[in-house]
């Protein structure tokens, strides 16, 4: 099986690239693809609860994470170097991640077939 | 040599990723190389209008993927969300959501991002031009 990695390093707002590398995440979990999943850097802020994007007429893709384990995604790492360089903590995350070392995450990443970033 | 698949989000005319992708996608094909698919997404999907006319002394990047597609038989596929949401139409389309015209390259074809995937799983590589 193949195997890819979805690398979510920017935040979900000012770009869509947050919403638009969730979609073909999503769109991958419906195929035979062994699929790890990445929050790094500002990334780490798409996993934030209780976000309120409507406010600005822009559409929540934040809840639509909480498919991911739904989706049979079950490798969703959160990078605990660049949650420790951020002003929150794991509590404040959508509770679908586990933090993971810089170590396994760059492991992780040498081990795929695939790595998406948008 | 290796099967290759490109994922391209950059804007054309904006950012420099289409005109390094067209020139990765030639090379790669001289040598020896095939190109599974070019899969077009994000603002990347604004280089299959037809309508793009950009000055004459500039390359035409819809003109040059186009030529690769007829000239080396590369797909060029499109994602169907991401070219609505930008105003990029073929007539099926057009007609389906009730708009005045088509604008779609005919080297262009509108497909879902389940093409990117199947893409995925058939390539060796897939680079991405952002």
């Amino acid at each position: 099986m193949k195997s890819v990695t979805f690398i979510f390093n920017k935040t979900p707002y000012g770009s869509h690239s947050g919403r638009e590398l969730l979609d073909i995440c999503l769109m991958t979990a419906a195929f035979e693809m062994s699929i790890t999943v990445i929050f790094q850097d500002k990334g780490i802020y798409q996993l934030l609860d209780k976000q309120q994007p409507d406010v600005l007429n822009i559409k929540n893709h934040s809840l639509t994470f909480k498919a991911l384990p739904l989706y049979g995604i079950e490798k969703i790492l959160v990078d605990s170097m660049s949650l420790a360089n951020s002003p929150y903590n794991q509590e404040q995350l959508l509770d679908i991640a586990e933090t993971a070392e810089p170590g396994a995450i760059k492991q992780a990443i040498a081990d795929s077939d695939f790595v998406l970033m948008l | 040599m290796a099967t290759l698949s490109l994922l391209i989000t950059a804007n054309p005319y904006s950012q420099q990723g289409q005109y390094s992708a067209v020139r990765f996608a030639q090379e790669a094909i001289v040598q020896g190389h095939q190109i599974k698919r070019v899969f077009f997404y994000g603002d990347g999907v604004l280089v299959a209008s037809r309508l793009n006319c950009p000055p004459s002394d500039e390359i035409n990047l819809t003109k040059t993927w186009a030529k690769l597609a007829v000239e080396k038989d590369v797909e060029l596929s499109v994602c169907v969300t991401a070219a609505l949401k930008r105003g990029i139409v073929n007539q099926a389309e057009a007609e389906r959501n009730a708009l005045t015209g088509e604008n779609l390259d005919p080297a262009f074809e509108i497909s879902g991002l389940g093409q990117l995937t199947e893409a995925m799983l058939e390539s060796d590589r897939l680079v991405t031009f952002g």
